[in-house]
């Protein structure tokens, strides 16, 4: 059951939707009102989504997170006067996670937490991609160094070299980035 | 919106302007331009707008919402970037002032900083980590804070907790031991001082002497669609800020900026701070000296893309002259100075930081990778 937080911290009466929320089938864990209280309950609670004013103080302390990712990002509901479906869904296209118009009831709010999760899953799944590409990106360097040495140390060509690496990783039943990555220290450490 | 009137070959293509702020002392300049009616020359009048977050900041300035802010120098550099947020090119039309920001510990670790031992000691003997706070996550502050840690040792990534406060519960954070040090803007350092709950022990002004801090910001369109107003803008703040430089003034603008719709705290608290003395080293807050202040260095924007390299905000190769050079308004800005007979820099600023270390702007990435604190490599 998706779990929520929310903020209430501004004049806005974000704390009546409890009842619709749960009437909805989500589970309300905390209602907090200031910024401390707040990343307390994310450390602490780990909550699916967060619903939260446009106009509350607090929303730089979810940036933070967001960019820090150490208590992982999530997405990040919020309220505002828009009245226009145009404007909500050009906010959302633009990275703001999502947006909710003023009269709220579950069923206008649960199409928008569907739609922030899902992009939010989308993103995770973008940047984990980027990260392996990276990491990719880095054991191709660990292999071409590995092979290098090899090729300068015991005069192989390029795909001999290459060869004893997959070979000794078969045997070691490790990745051929960690084989490269051990003999880049053997090598060091023998100078 | 378009009320341009042709007869008038400056005269700016929009007249009515809703510009954004965060209660803060440094957004005098705004508040200033407001009272005094300093459009009215220009053909422009201005609406303060005051905003509860710097995001919220951003996303009006990117819906249009607001046509321009006062913003930190950071968050107009996250936000061209997309760093954590929505992505939009962005614009820097002049700096608004230098310094006038500090860091404040509890009450607790100030005394046993004053009693010899370093901070460095005191993050290492600590039963939890530290937790320091900041105001936004690409902003001034953090870099600050972070620049701050690192001078004396402590890797602000991984020997503290960095987390975002809004500064009017800095206070309330620091007496409730939910927080060990912040960096912001005043008030907020007289606040906690003045509520005993903390003691500023460094002001901003000594981590960078005359660091660039609050700029005048707006879409990068804002400024081809409305050349001439983003010009009339400019040169109103430039006499706003000119007006701010006469020490009897600031009296007037802390009387302003105290009111309930602005900052909403005793102007005994905002004076003395808006008038320099926060009785440790450093450059001191200022507004215009002479338009030394308020020209966009594109060094100044390229300080901060080296330090979102440093901590790993921006991998990859990105090309950091040419995104100052966009945002930068530099030539817009050496119009509207002009024509008001305020003097122009030739060059970039070189300075030198509280570390010892210079920074000149040749080479961003070099200095980025120079320093022995930063951002993990990835495996």
């Amino acid at each position: 059951m998706l779990r929520i937080l929310l903020v209430n911290d501004t004049d806005k009466p974000i704390g009546t939707l409890r009842d619709a929320l749960a009437g909805a089938g989500y589970t309300v864990i905390a209602e907090v009102d200031g910024a401390a209280a707040l990343l307390r309950a994310v450390e602490e609670q780990r909550p699916d989504v967060v619903i939260i004013d446009t106009e509350s103080p607090s929303r730089d302390t979810l940036e933070q997170l967001a960019v820090m990712g150490h208590a992982a990002p999530r997405p990040v509901v919020m309220f505002a006067d828009q009245r226009e479906p145009q404007a909500i869904r050009d906010a959302v296209g633009a990275g703001v996670t999502a947006y909710v118009v003023d009269e709220v009831t579950a069923d206008r709010l649960a199409p928008i937490i569907e739609v922030a999760l899902a992009r939010f899953e989308e993103e995770t799944r973008l940047r984990k991609r980027l990260a392996d590409a990276e990491q990719r990106l880095a054991e191709r360097k660990l292999i071409d160094r590995a092979k290098g040495l090899l090729m300068d140390k015991r005069g192989l060509s390029e795909t001999e070299a290459y060869e004893l690496l997959r070979r000794q990783a078969m045997r070691q039943g490790e990745r051929i980035a960690e084989v490269a990555r051990q003999l880049i220290a053997m090598v060091d450490l023998l100078g | 919106m378009h009320d341009h009137n042709p007869s008038i070959p400056d005269a700016p293509e929009k007249t009515v302007l809703r510009l954004g702020y965060v209660p803060l002392s440094d957004c005098a300049p705004l508040v200033v331009a407001q009272r005094l009616g300093l459009g009215e020359r220009y053909g422009i009048e201005i609406e303060l707008h005051r905003q509860p977050s710097w995001a919220a900041v951003r996303d009006k300035l990117i819906s249009g919402e607001l046509d321009a802010a006062h913003a930190l120098y950071g968050l107009v550099y996250g936000v061209e970037l997309g760093l954590g947020g929505p992505q939009a090119p962005m614009a820097v039309l002049m700096t608004l002032n230098h310094n006038g920001q500090a860091i404040t510990l509890s009450d607790r670790l100030a005394r046993q900083l004053a009693s010899g031992r370093t901070l460095r000691e005191l993050v290492a003997e600590a039963p939890r980590p530290l937790v320091f706070a900041q105001t936004f996550p690409t902003g001034t502050h953090a870099m600050w804070l972070y620049y701050w840690l690192a001078a004396q040792g402590i890797h602000p990534l991984t020997d503290v907790k960095s987390v975002v406060i809004p500064p009017p519960q800095m206070s309330e954070a620091l007496a409730a031991g939910l927080l060990d040090g912040f960096c912001a803007g005043e008030p907020w350092h007289a606040v906690a001082e003045a509520e005993g709950v903390g003691r500023t022990v460094v002001a901003s002004g000594a981590i960078w002497p005359d660091h660039p801090e609050k700029v005048l910001a707006c879409r990068r369109d804002f400024v081809t669609r409305y050349p001439r107003t983003a010009r009339a803008l400019t040169m109103t703040l430039l006499d706003a800020c000119r007006w701010l430089d006469e020490p009897t003034h600031r009296f007037d603008a802390a009387g302003w900026l105290s009111g309930p719709t602005c900052i909403g705290r005793a102007r005994s608290l905002i004076l003395p701070r808006l008038l320099g003395g926060n009785g440790l080293p450093g450059a001191p807050l200022r507004f215009f000296d002479d338009g030394a202040v308020n020209y966009p260095y594109r060094s100044d924007g390229l300080w901060f893309l080296s330090q979102y390299r440093r901590w790993g905000l921006l991998r990859g190769s990105a090309d950091l002259p040419a995104i100052a050079a966009a945002i930068n308004q530099t030539a817009l800005y050496r119009e509207a100075a002009t024509a008001l007979g305020i003097a122009v820099p030739d060059d970039e600023r070189s300075c030198v930081l509280i570390d010892g270390v210079s920074w000149n702007s040749r080479d961003p990435v070099a200095y980025a990778d120079s320093f022995a604190l930063r951002a993990l490599e990835l495996a």
